[in-house]
């Protein structure tokens, strides 16, 4: 009987361990295609046993896992709504915001495409549909096709706060599911236009914008002077403890910035 | 040091101040704080979490409105009313000289949403009790008990039968262009009206285009004057200055036009032969009535102002209800088959009106003296088509009153009386105000009402109305609440309390 009794504890004892050595990573596409996993690998050589379960389906479902517990850290390239926040109290969740990274959301057009600047007027009047023709704003005309992320998409609602004053895109608007997708199309389509991260402005066939004069970089989105800037999060249930609190710390250090900036982030200092 | 302690003192009062909805006010703040690098970006995210995890615990956070709502307004009323109601039959029919009285305690509710969205675009929700369109008000224990046919239906006491919610108002609209509204939908009316000739619970349905342009003219005086020059022991020049209010005119130039859908032909086509009623087709055109009104309101100096409202009525098509002939009752005939000759004919109505007022104020007290003028063109054509070819006279409708005061805030109190005719062949008896004086016209009288203001929000009204046969060889067209025709007498006393909000 002694012997059932060690042998149970034995079993207990290392599911536990194998438990506080799993990380679940849910959330933002922006954060979890390519800057993730690349800290995971990281991580993963300096802390050997360590496996990661990373999900990227858009900041919504990362905030949701929060409130459901179904993750450690929400991966969102945007602020928690108040409506997610109320629902996270409601439950006894606290939503713990910690920035991460920068990011500059970038204006892409195809490489073709004569426009090298627009004005941030200009470009709200494209995506909400009242510019349709290349022509109004300098280009050599043509109909402007517009691409978006989808709507469970941190950037979709991000952009919509920075560059359309929270109007409605543009009915005729594609939605896409990933920032290489919308960099893609806009590279194929020499009538394309659209946003992507700007760890995603190098993809073959594109050009980015300048805005107002302004051009997406490390500086100009650290000193805020880019106007469509925004902080991305991993948001924890309270201060985080065991292995997210050594993954987020590890973020948020000179090797995990370093990591931040060669994907094409930009690093919070 | 210190700078740096009186921002943070600043933020915390601006952001901890005790109103609930702050976070979004916050936002420009925490952005000021951290570009000055008073705080970091992460402190900056962790305040602003915190003020929406507040914010969404309030009663204002947990509503939840769709991005293209950028204004929204819940508004409405409740009424408690005592209302005393009487009519009486003319001397020369039988029984001769008897008196009809209804005492009825009755309550309304009204409830409505008015929002602005994005790109100019608006929209207007009132849900309200009674089916009527020229009343809001259900009678307390009036349905007991229900009659359809030969059935009669017990419903018990506090039945709720009558207590129904309907959609009152329902319209959208759109102001993108300089000084023009266009209205769309069942409306409050676009018009400017007196009781005489509409009700103002009626919410007419259709379009309306308004247009309004305010221009100011100034005539000079006002500002800092220079009186004289004197000179003074310091040897400075010294100027005497005197104050003068400058007189200025402004004039509101306004233009209504509205197109109602007064009556819906239902089918417009039927399947095989036309329908006929009484040997005759049914019509099968709508009914409208289209109104075309052109303004103006002077305001002067010192209060004072003047408005002016013309405005010319036409119907057009038929409809299938309101297209008999109006005759509106004969006192030669039974007050039963008085009663049942058409009250509610739409035909040969080409009515111009002119409501109108003047305002001004004695001290902070508001005055102002209105009226209302109205005539048919087209009343000699109506008076003969309802079996009475000598009295296309009977086309004119007046209305003369004044009031005193205002009810906007904690006891404030107004008074108002008015005195009115209106003949029998010069207005739609189906829009005239369903109090004074039943819903019916070929009746002149007057009204006094008082009202005090118990609470900014709650008001108190007494109203009494007289009225009586304005020509005795007539009807008094029209369906009122009192089961006489012709109405020689009639009285109306009401006490209300209101609620707003």
């Amino acid at each position: 009987m002694k012997r059932i009794y060690l042998s149970l504890i034995t079993i207990i004892s290392l599911m536990g361990s194998a438990y506080a050595d799993r990380l679940v990573i849910k959330g933002s596409d922006t954060l979890g295609a390519k800057l993730v996993p690349q800290l995971a690998e990281q991580f993963k050589s300096q802390h050997p046993g360590t496996t990661f379960d990373i999900a990227a389906e858009g900041s919504t479902t990362g905030i949701a896992a929060i409130i459901d517990g179904t993750a450690q850290i929400g991966m969102s390239s945007r602020r928690a709504k108040s409506s997610e926040i109320g629902a996270a109290s409601a439950k006894g969740v606290n939503m713990k915001p910690t920035i991460v990274a920068y990011d500059g959301i970038a204006v892409i057009v195809n490489a073709g495409n004569p426009v090298k600047s627009l004005t941030k007027k200009q470009v709200e009047q494209i995506f909400t549909g009242e510019v349709t023709d290349w022509s109004v704003v300098g280009g050599s005309g043509g109909k402007i096709s517009i691409y978006t992320r989808n709507t469970s998409s941190g950037t979709y609602s991000d952009f919509k706060e920075l560059a359309m004053k929270k109007r409605d895109y543009a009915p005729g608007s594609q939605k896409m599911a990933g920032n290489e997708q919308i960099a893609s199309e806009v590279g194929r389509n020499p009538a394309g236009i659209g946003y992507v991260g700007i760890a995603y402005t190098k993809a073959g066939g594109v050009k980015v914008v300048s805005i107002d004069g302004a051009i997406p970089s490390i500086q100009s989105v650290q000193n805020h002077s880019y106007p469509y800037w925004r902080p991305t999060f991993y948001y924890t249930n309270g201060e985080p403890g065991g292995i997210a609190k050594t993954f987020l710390d590890f973020t948020l250090s000179s090797v995990g910035q370093k990591i931040v900036n060669q994907v094409g982030f930009v690093p919070i200092k | 040091m210190f700078k740096r302690f009186m921002y943070i003192v600043a933020a915390a009062s601006f952001i901890f101040g005790g109103i609930a909805a702050r976070a979004q006010d916050a936002g420009a703040l925490l952005d000021l704080l951290v570009r000055k690098k008073i705080i970091t970006d992460q402190e900056a995210e962790e305040v602003r979490a915190e003020l929406t995890k507040e914010t969404a615990a309030t009663s204002a956070g947990k509503w939840k409105l769709s991005a293209p709502i950028t204004e929204l307004e819940l508004y409405g009323d409740a009424r408690l009313r005592y209302e005393y109601r009487s009519g009486r039959t003319a001397g020369d029919v039988s029984p001769p000289n008897d008196w009809q009285e209804r005492k009825r305690e009755r309550y309304r509710l009204r409830i409505g949403l008015r929002g602005v969205l994005a790109d100019d675009w608006f929209f207007g929700i009132r849900l309200e009790t009674s089916q009527n369109p020229r009343s809001t008000n259900v009678t307390f224990g009036d349905d007991t008990s229900t009659t359809s046919g030969s059935t009669t239906t017990f419903n018990g006491p506090f039945a709720k039968n009558s207590d129904g919610i309907n959609v009152g108002q329902a319209y959208l609209g759109y102001r993108g262009f300089k000084d023009i509204t266009l209205t769309g939908g069942k409306m409050p009316n676009p018009l400017v009206t007196t009781l005489m000739t509409w009700d103002a619970d009626i919410n007419p349905e259709g379009t309306a285009e308004q247009w309004k342009h305010s221009f100011t003219f100034n005539f000079g005086g006002g500002g800092v004057e220079q009186a004289q020059q004197s000179y003074a022991k310091d040897s400075k020049n010294l100027a005497i200055t005197k104050t003068s209010e400058p007189w200025k005119l402004k004039v509101d130039l306004f233009a209504n036009f509205a197109q109602f859908i007064y009556d819906d032909v239902n089918p417009e086509n039927p399947v095989g032969a036309p329908r006929t009623s009484g040997g005759k087709l049914v019509p099968t055109t709508d009914a409208w009535l289209l109104a075309w009104q052109v303004g103006a309101r002077f305001t002067f100096p010192n209060n004072l102002y003047a408005q002016i409202a013309p405005t010319l009525y036409n119907y057009t098509g038929n409809g299938d209800t309101f297209n008999g002939h109006f005759v509106g009752g004969d006192p030669a005939l039974s007050n039963s088959d008085s009663l049942s000759t058409n009250q509610v004919g739409i035909n040969s109505l080409l009515v111009f009106d002119m409501p109108m007022e003047i305002g001004w104020k004695i001290g902070e007290l508001p005055v102002r003296i209105f009226g209302d003028f109205a005539v048919n063109f087209e009343a000699d054509d109506r008076a003969k088509a309802a079996g009475f070819p000598g009295k296309g006279d009977q086309r004119y409708a007046y209305q003369i009153g004044a009031g005193i005061g205002q009810l906007k805030a904690k006891h404030d109190w107004q008074l108002q009386a008015f005195w009115q005719q209106t003949e029998q062949f010069s207005l739609d008896p189906n829009l005239v105000d369903s109090d004074f004086f039943d819903s019916r016209v070929n009746i002149e009288g007057v009204v006094v009402q008082a009202g005090y203001a118990l609470s900014d929000a709650v008001i108190f009204n007494l109203s009494y109305g007289y009225g009586w046969m304005a020509d005795k060889s007539l009807g008094t067209g029209g369906i009122g609440d009192i089961g006489i025709n012709p109405l020689d007498k009639y009285q109306i006393f009401q006490a209300d309390l209101n609620v707003k909000f």
